[in-house]
């Protein structure tokens, strides 16, 4: 417990001086809204539309799809750190292959209907 | 203790002692040494004020460490270079967009009076558009005109107070149009020196 | 004294009177010709195959310091092909509307110019598709600035131009074209469009 000691003095200074800055900034402005700071910037010019534009759903799909093949990665570099030592199904290293080849093939069979539905498709 | 938000500045009225003198020391310190410039560059002192942005004469040393090209994250309007009439609405809005604390500097003998620029497009002065705090003339002024306009800025930062309720106030354009009151653009306006006796039109 | 350039030849014997007079200046021709007839001019020196003038490089006005002279259109021309200049000049005298013909169907160019000019001192051309100011904005009421005329600070007092400047809606002197936009109006989000075509259609302006 007392190796954590500095650790938590640290976590409890960072805490404080965050609060303290925001707080102290807010104490001290000079709160004047008026209707013209309120809208959004244009470059000086009268704004034309609002900024609640429509995006193009390609952006969340690839999103989507890294973060769940991202997180198979993750998945990989431990088993590849230990791969050494593994011993499973009694085939030692090659029990450790099969099964992360299993894991492997369960998340390609989704890639490859990602792949067929045209979700990676940029244009 | 400063303590709830007071009606007008944020913090609470209160008698100057030694305690809002500190105060007042310690955000005026910060705030004039870190003035973020919205630079608004128009003409030939832009040149001069990228010239002052850059290493030889280095306006980060004193603060200005990032030009904000929005107002949002500026304290500082340096508008630099001859303001058309066709211009004086964007920069206005800039200038509002600006929040408090804001300061304006004027760079250059075009922002501060219209230079040599006394003709049918060009305003007299910016201080007809949104109001200035430091003049800093010169065609266009060195590098070191500008540090030195900055630093008089700093100097009168230095000067106020949190606790002076007319001093963050925000002078809006009027329901007619106009910042200044006509006589006083007029006047301001009016041609001086050489530039009296060109009012011919052959 | 340099020769002056063939094409002036050329032309007298062309259009005989139209041509008025040429000279020299400084190295450059500059031919004179009627302002009635100037189109058919200057599109024999475009389309001619001997001429070929395929650039037009500039088109200005000029209004000289003594009122008895006329006001110039300035038409100068390039031949890139033969890599020749020429300089066209008409004179409108100051009695009469000033009204020219306009060369937009011959050089896609001349469609800003033009309206530079109609801006700036006040010549009407006769066919242009879009003849509104350029420089000044859309609906600048002092008059035409560079004509001699026109005092050096404007019509109207200081204190009125910045309160013009400070009331204009800026977008209103904008039309789709300009905002770049004409192609995308389908795609436009409705309330921009509906936005736009306000601003187009019953924009403020100055007052």
């Amino acid at each position: 417990m007392r190796a954590y000691v500095p650790l938590l003095m640290l976590i409890g200074f960072v805490a404080f001086n965050a609060v303290m800055m925001v707080a102290l900034s807010h104490l001290l402005q000079a709160n004047r809204p008026t209707k013209v700071k309120a809208q959004p910037y244009e470059s000086g010019m009268p704004n034309l539309g609002t900024a609640h534009e429509r995006f193009d759903v390609k952006f969340y799909l690839v999103g989507v799809i890294f973060i769940v093949f991202d997180i198979e990665v993750v998945f990989m570099m431990p088993w590849a750190i230990a791969f050494r030592q593994l011993d499973l199904f009694g085939l030692g290293m090659l029990g450790a292959l099969i099964e992360m080849g299993v894991f492997v093939l369960i998340l390609a069979v989704g890639y490859v209907y990602v792949y067929k539905r045209g979700a990676l498709e940029w244009t | 203790m400063p303590g709830a938000e007071g009606a007008d500045t944020g913090v609470v009225q209160s008698s100057p002692n030694w305690l809002t003198t500190r105060l007042d020391a310690l955000v005026n310190w910060s705030r004039t040494n870190s003035l973020w410039p919205m630079p608004f560059g128009t003409a030939c002192c832009a040149i001069e004020m990228m010239s002052a942005f850059a290493s030889r004469f280095d306006l980060a040393r004193f603060g200005m460490e990032r030009m904000a090209f929005s107002p949002r994250q500026s304290d500082v309007l340096i508008c630099a270079g001859r303001l058309p009439y066709k211009l004086a609405p964007v920069i206005r809005r800039v200038w509002d967009q600006m929040p408090q604390p804001k300061w304006c500097i004027s760079m250059g003998a075009c922002a501060s009076t219209g230079g040599i620029f006394d003709t049918y497009t060009m305003v007299q002065g910016i201080d007809n558009i949104v109001p200035v705090d430091v003049y800093v003339p010169g065609c266009p002024p060195r590098p070191e005109g500008l540090i030195y306009g900055l630093m008089l800025l700093q100097k009168k930062i230095r000067g106020e107070s949190v606790f002076d309720a007319g001093l963050r106030v925000e002078h809006l354009v009027d329901e007619r149009g106009l910042f200044l009151e006509p006589k006083v653009v007029d006047e301001i306006s009016e041609p001086f020196g050489n530039s009296v006796a060109q009012t011919r039109s052959a | 004294m340099t020769p002056a350039n063939p094409s002036v030849a050329t032309l007298q014997a062309r259009f005989g009177a139209a041509v008025r007079r040429a000279e020299v200046s400084c190295g450059d021709t500059i031919v004179y010709v009627d302002p009635a007839r100037v189109h058919e001019v200057l599109a024999f020196l475009k389309d001619d195959a001997g001429e070929r003038y395929d650039y037009l490089a500039d088109l200005t006005a000029v209004e000289y310091r003594d009122r008895e002279r006329p006001l110039e259109v300035v038409w100068q021309l390039w031949s890139i092909v033969r890599k020749v200049p020429l300089r066209v000049k008409a004179e409108l005298p100051k009695n009469r509307p000033l009204e020219i013909a306009t060369v937009t169907d011959l050089w896609q160019g001349a469609n800003w110019m033009e309206r530079e000019v109609w801006d700036m001192f006040g010549v009407r051309f006769a066919g242009h598709p879009d003849l509104r100011r350029i420089l000044m904005w859309e609906n600048y009421a002092e008059g035409h600035p560079l004509r001699k005329d026109f005092p050096l600070r404007g019509r109207f007092s200081r204190s009125e131009q910045v309160r013009q400047a400070l009331t204009s809606d800026l977008e209103a002197h904008y039309s789709f074209e300009e905002l770049s936009i004409k192609g995308a109006a389908p795609y436009l989000p409705a309330n921009v469009r509906r936005d736009v075509e306000e601003h187009v259609h019953h924009g403020r302006g100055r007052a």
